[in-house]
C-alpha cells in the first residue's frame, strides 16, 4: 500500500522534472516520451496535476503545451528535500 | 557523585558543581535538535504515508523525552529552591514524600528507558531490519526494559548499552556514507561517531567528574553536527 503511494509521488515528481527540464513548458508528446509512461497513465497523472494546479494547459502557436506553475515548483522542491533527508539519514 | 537517599533510591548526579546547569543547557540544545527531527520526519510521513518516517520520528521523540527527563531530574538537584516557589510548594504539599533526589532518580530511570528505546529504534531503522516481525520487536522491547532495570542497579551498564547501540548505528551510517558519498551523509555519520565518543566518556564518569564534562561537551558537538545536514537540506531553494 505504502509502496504504491511512494511510486505515485515519484512518478508525479518525474513528470514535473521532465517539464522543468524543458524550461517549464513541454508538449504532451515530449512529456510522454520523457516520463516513460503509457498514454493512459500519463493522461491520468496530468489530470491530477491539472486539478492540483501544479501544471496548466496552454495553447502556443496552435499546439497544446503543459506549463509548470508555482505549486508544481513547490512540490518538486519539497519532494527533493524529503528525498535528501531520507538519503542523508539512511531511511 | 552518588548521593544516598531514603528508600534506597539513589540520585544520579555526575556533574562537578561548577558545571551545574551547563549540562542542562547542552541537553536543551539536544532536545531542540531532536524536536526538529521529530517535526520534519513526521511531516514527511504525513506527505508520503511511508512508515519509515513515522518510526524515525518516534525514535527521536523517545530521545526528546529522554533529554527532557534528564533536564527535569538534574534541575531538581541543582535548583532545589524551585520547591520554595508557590507552584513548587503546592506540588510539594501534594506529594510531600517526594524529595528532589526522588525526582532525580525517577527522571534518571525515564532518561535511561527513553534513551535506550530511541537508540534501539534508530538502530532498527538504519540497519534496515524488518518491522514486520512483531516477535523480534517484542524481544527488542524486552531488552530495553531489561537494560533499563539493570541500569538502575549498575548505571554504568546504561552507558555501555547505549555505547554499543551507537556503535551499531554509526557503523550503519558509515555504510550509508560509503554508498551515497555525499556531504550530508558524511555529516550524519560524523555526528553519530561523535555521539559514540561522548558515550565512551560517559562510561567512565564513575572515576572522574571531568569525564562527565568532557562527555557533555562532545555530545554537544555531536548534536551540532547532526543539525548541519538538516540545515543544508533547507538551505536549498
Amino acid at each position: 500500500m505504502t509502496e504504491k503511494r511512494r511510486g505515485k509521488l515519484e512518478i508525479i515528481a518525474d513528470v514535473l522534472k521532465s517539464i522543468q527540464q524543458k524550461n517549464g513548458k513541454i508538449k504532451p508528446t515530449h512529456l510522454l516520451y520523457k516520463s516513460n509512461l503509457s498514454h493512459a497513465k500519463l493522461k491520468e497523472y496530468t489530470k491530477t496535476l491539472l486539478e492540483k494546479g501544479m501544471i496548466e494547459e496552454q495553447i502556443v502557436k496552435g499546439k497544446k503545451v503543459f506549463v509548470m506553475k508555482d505549486p508544481g515548483h513547490k512540490f518538486l522542491l519539497e519532494f527533493e528535500r524529503i528525498k535528501e533527508f531520507s538519503d542523508s539519514f539512511g531511511l | 557523585m552518588l548521593e544516598a537517599i531514603p528508600y534506597k533510591i539513589r540520585s544520579y548526579v555526575f556533574s562537578p558543581e561548577w558545571f551545574y546547569g551547563f549540562d542542562s543547557i547542552i541537553e536543551l540544545i539536544a532536545t531542540i535538535v531532536c524536536i526538529l527531527l521529530v517535526y520534519y520526519s513526521y511531516k514527511c510521513f504525513k506527505l508520503t504515508k511511508e512508515n519509515k518516517y513515522l518510526y524515525f520520528s518516534t525514535a527521536f521523540l523517545s530521545l526528546t523525552l529522554a533529554f527532557m527527563a534528564k533536564i527535569v531530574g538534574t534541575l531538581a538537584i541543582y535548583k532545589p529552591k524551585i520547591t520554595r516557589t508557590s507552584l513548587g510548594s503546592s506540588v510539594h504539599q501534594t506529594f510531600n514524600t517526594i524529595t528532589p533526589n526522588d525526582i532525580n532518580a525517577l527522571a534518571f530511570i525515564t532518561f535511561v528507558f527513553f534513551s535506550l528505546l530511541g537508540f534501539m529504534m534508530l538502530f532498527l531503522i538504519v540497519s534496515k531490519l524488518t518491522w514486520k516481525n512483531k516477535g523480534v520487536l517484542a524481544l527488542m522491547f524486552y531488552f530495553v526494559i531489561l537494560a533499563t532495570w539493570m541500569s538502575v542497579i549498575h548505571y554504568q551498564l546504561f552507558f555501555v548499552t547505549s555505547f554499543l547501540l551507537l556503535l551499531l548505528i554509526t557503523y550503519s551510517y558509515y555504510m550509508n556514507y560509503l554508498e551515497a558519498k555525499t556531504e550530508k551523509t558524511r555529516f550524519v555519520m560524523t555526528a553519530f561517531g561523535i555521539l559514540l565518543i561522548s558515550h565512551a566518556f560517559f562510561i567512565f564518569v564513575i572515576y572522574s567528574s571531568t569525564m562527565y564534562v568532557l562527555a557533555e561537551l562532545v555530545q554537544l558537538l555531536g548534536f551540532i553536527y547532526l543539525l548541519v545536514p538538516f540545515m543544508l537540506i533547507f538551505k536549498k531553494k
